[in-house]
């Protein structure tokens, strides 16, 4: 087996991917009267729900690896961690606490290379995945998806007791009242006279429900604030539910939606991505990359194994 | 988990040998003045035990960013975050001594019982008088070996004024001397205290139960292992009312029964050279007055013989010298053309400008004069006639009214109604008075305390004056000669440093806050100087050298009247009715 060597250059270098968000779907595939043909903003209905967890997930590329080989030359492979948690909002008391946080540790090898990664003392410890692919987009894609599952299975858990707002596309399509939240839009769904719609949208108002046939799911926009200076799509989110809803529950929680969202939306002095990063997402977020610990640390802990390995 | 814990060492910034933090329990507490321990493995020495005392308690919502966070924790409830409370706690003391901070995440207790007493020293105080209660309602030890001179000594105590702090605690402090001879050990018995009483009469009542005394006092002084009695020995003791006539009544309002009026004979007062204690003002000491004095003085003590028939009174020879060359060791008689009769303050200064502004406008002798030029002794006998105009009626002939200092343990000189220079006059004499009784045994027993409140009029920071330097004295040779000065003041910055710092005690009660900043404070800790803005009477900083860091205290409520008003029987007015 070919020896496993941690790269001295900065991890992040080379590697200048950001995994898409956004669903492309096919042509025609955007089913726009599912809700009502009659395609105007729509108020959001706060009905009182109680607990609202938001969910959401971080990563690092920790080291970059290098598998060692005589003959096949060197082959590439990533270091990472991730951290998937919720935080659930009490409406009643009212106050918000974190109730979940995990971490976990990948070490993703290319060229379908399973060589066995040095031990470290890390807690968690790395767990080794192998692609196929060599591209270094590919491996960090790879982390992505891990992370992606990890928060899917944190919003089907929740969701059975709470209301779950999750970051990002929905990752699993269950039937749960669990509403994904898309924080930017590179693909548009809508035919240009319903996109107009979305422009017209005020604070605390929702389009009408529509359907991505290609991925089983309902999605409407909510404009959860008015951006001072900004576009006409400033301040809009896509939000997306199961498509193994019923019609009428999915139209609930896009009302809900519609009336929640906005109290929590961040103010732009506070976070560069306000305001869709939510206020408690963007809290999360903190907590999460605190608990992936310190880069440093687990990149010396590498070294450090990696030189036993030769010693 | 010990039911003393109440959190563990901070982690997530440096802890010291000085200093550390403590993230507190959530269901535990810790406020200022809180003693705390940790106990810190050592390798290669073992435990090492960390004692220390809350200075600074804080909270914090981790994970809160910005200010208006606290409204989205708090009252959105969007927000996670979490009240973290921490306590910052100056070290006091490392047991066994390996110098060495504690480990961050140790558990920290509240110190209680023997571990208390080590936080505290206590363990080490051969002599530990309870000085006030800490804010666990338990006694807080001061090491006496520091006030009565076997390792320190004096005690100086600053506040400002109408905080009922600076003289209240000297009158604790010296019941407490007075009623626990358990710990005072030798000397208790002969003890002598001396206090001045310069504002108010709110010291002629020492003997007195007070009536506003509630429980709770009396549970504060019985913490303190005293029952709350007012002084048992004390005498009282004011000047003479002016204009009385030949009959002399101590000059206070409020009570005169047990008041006894004092006085100095003419013969005491050139026998004790009591003379310069009418110059002290700081403006006195320019030119040449002092030299003036000086022979004067002298003059007088060489020629001063006793009247004849007169008690107290003394006789001078006009022309300056006896025929029978010293001075007569009988009594001689006054005769008018040969002799100048001195019976009071004002005769003797007729005498002193007998001789130096003689009659017939010629140069005055040289023994009294010493050549100094005419201006100069202008300026000496209008000051000397300035002075028998505020003081002249503490001097008169008759059988000696002296103040008796052995006649109980704590005697009070009530000299509010004198003027400020017949005060230093009369504080002068009597610090001179006790000074020279302990120079001339050189014993250290039994103890001289003085009680002198205002500090900075008889020992100003600027200028001298022969109080100044009799306070000096006692401030720097006092300790070996048993007499201690429990000095008071607003400002201690106005007062002379060599008092300060002799002061091996040091007591603040609420300072102006400008006062608070400055270096003669220095030895609080920053915390405690912006506490001292704040303290309310009956609380005071206190500072003694086995504890390095200062301690706030509290002390009872005065088992003693301090107004007419809070006796408890003012017994039969012969008044009343009237």
């Amino acid at each position: 087996m070919a020896r496993v060597v941690v790269e001295g250059w900065a991890p992040e270098y080379g590697a200048p991917i950001e995994p898409d968000d956004a669903l492309a779907p096919a042509e025609g595939s955007v089913g726009e009267d599912v809700e009502t043909a009659d395609w105007r903003p729509r108020d959001g209905v706060d009905d009182g729900v109680e607990t609202v967890a938001f969910v959401d997930g971080v990563r690092r590329v920790d080291a970059r690896l290098v598998i060692d080989d005589p003959e096949a030359g060197p082959i590439p492979g990533i270091c990472g961690t991730y951290a998937v948690g919720a935080v659930a909002w009490d409406r009643r008391r009212p106050a918000s606490e974190v109730v979940s946080d995990q971490v976990a540790r990948l070490a993703v090898l290319g060229g379908g290379r399973a060589e066995a990664l040095p031990a470290t003392d890390l807690d968690p410890p790395y767990t080794s995945a192998s692609t196929p692919a060599t591209d270094p987009a590919d491996l960090l894609r790879e982390l992505h998806t891990a992370m992606r599952r990890a928060e899917g299975a944190v919003a089907s858990e929740l969701a059975v007791g709470s209301f779950v707002i999750a970051d990002g596309p929905l990752n699993e399509l269950v039937r749960r009242p669990c509403v994904g939240l898309v924080k930017t839009h590179r693909v548009t769904y809508l035919s240009p006279e319903r996109n107009r719609v979305v422009r017209e949208l005020a604070p605390g108002t929702r389009t009408p429900l529509f359907t991505i046939a290609d991925y089983r799911r309902y999605s409407w926009y909510v404009r959860i604030a008015r951006v001072a200076f900004g576009h006409g799509w400033s301040g809009i989110v896509r939000c997306e539910a199961s498509g193994q809803l019923p019609l009428e529950e999915v139209a609930r929680l896009a009302d809900r939606t519609a009336a929640l969202l906005p109290l929590v939306a961040s103010a732009p002095h506070l976070d560069p991505r306000a305001p869709q990063n939510l206020v408690p997402i963007g809290a999360l977020e903190r907590r999460l990359r605190h608990r992936m610990g310190d880069q440093g640390l687990v990149v010396r802990a590498l070294r450090e194994a990696a030189a036993r390995e030769v010693a | 988990m010990s039911p003393s814990r109440v959190g563990r060492v901070l982690g997530s910034e440096h802890t010291s040998t000085s200093a550390f933090r403590v993230v507190i329990e959530n269901d535990e507490y810790l406020q200022l003045d809180d003693l705390v321990v940790v106990r810190t493995h050592v390798p290669k020495v073992g435990e090492v035990r960390t004692y220390g005392i809350v200075t600074e308690a804080e909270a914090i919502y981790e994970g809160a960013t910005y200010e208006s966070d606290t409204h989205r924790v708090a009252e959105l409830g969007i927000l996670p975050a979490e009240r973290v409370r921490t306590a910052r706690v100056a070290v006091t003391r490392v047991h066994p001594e390996v110098w060495v901070a504690p480990d961050p995440g140790e558990v920290v207790e509240r110190a209680v019982g023997d571990e208390r007493a080590m936080a505290l020293y206590a363990d080490e105080m051969q002599r530990a008088l309870p000085v006030g209660l800490g804010r666990d309602g338990l006694p807080v030890p001061l090491d006496l070996d520091f006030f009565d001179g076997r390792k320190g000594g004096h005690m100086s105590i600053s506040g400002v004024s109408g905080v009922a702090t600076k003289t209240s605690f000297a009158l604790f402090f010296l019941r407490m001397l007075t009623a626990r001879p358990d710990v005072v050990g030798e000397g208790a018995a002969s003890l002598r205290i001396l206090v001045f009483n310069v504002k108010g009469e709110d010291l002629l009542w020492l003997d007195r139960p007070n009536r506003f005394l509630d429980d709770e006092a009396r549970a504060a002084w019985r913490a303190l292992g005293v029952e709350p009695e007012p002084f048992p020995s004390v005498r009282f003791w004011a000047p003479p009312r002016r204009r009385s006539g030949d009959v002399i009544v101590p000059d206070t309002s409020a009570r005169i029964e047990g008041v006894e009026a004092f006085a100095w004979t003419p013969r005491e007062f050139v026998d004790e050279g009591l003379l310069r204690f009418c110059f002290t003002d700081a403006t006195d000491q320019r030119n040449q007055i002092p030299f003036v004095l000086e022979r004067v003085q002298a003059q007088l003590a060489r020629l001063a013989a006793d009247a004849a028939g007169i008690p107290g009174a003394i006789v001078l020879p006009r022309d300056g010298r006896w025929a029978s060359g010293a001075r007569p060791r009988e009594p001689v008689a006054h005769r008018e053309d040969e002799t100048l009769l001195v019976v009071d303050l004002a005769s003797l200064a007729d005498a002193i400008g007998w001789f130096l502004e003689p009659e017939d406008g010629g140069e005055p002798p040289y023994a009294w004069s010493g050549r100094t030029g005419g201006g100069t002794i202008a300026a000496f006998l209008r000051r000397l006639h300035a002075a028998v105009g505020r003081l002249g009626h503490l001097v008169r002939a008759g059988p000696s009214r002296r103040i008796d200092r052995t006649a109980a343990n704590v005697t009070v000189v009530a000299i509010q109604t004198l003027p400020e220079q017949a005060q230093r006059f009369v504080v002068g004499a009597l610090l001179e008075e006790t000074f020279r009784d302990k120079e001339e045994t050189g014993q250290r027993l039994p103890l001289s305390v003085i009680v002198l409140d205002e500090l900075n009029k008889y020992a100003p920071r600027e200028g001298t004056s022969p109080l100044k330097e009799m306070l000096v004295d006692v401030a720097q040779r006092g300790r070996s000669l048993g007499v201690l000065l429990v000095g008071a003041q607003q400002t201690a910055s106005r007062v002379a440093p060599e008092v300060l710092e002799n002061a091996a005690i040091r007591v603040a009660g609420r300072l102006d806050a400008a006062e608070a900043e400055r270096a003669e404070y220095g030895w609080m800790l920053p915390s405690t100087r912006a506490r001292a803005r704040l303290l309310k009477p009956g609380t005071l900083v206190l500072a003694q050298p086995p504890i390095p860091v200062p301690l706030v205290v509290t002390f009872p409520f005065p088992a003693w009247a301090t107004r007419r008003e809070e006796v408890d029987d003012p017994g039969a007015d012969p008044f009343d009715g009237l």
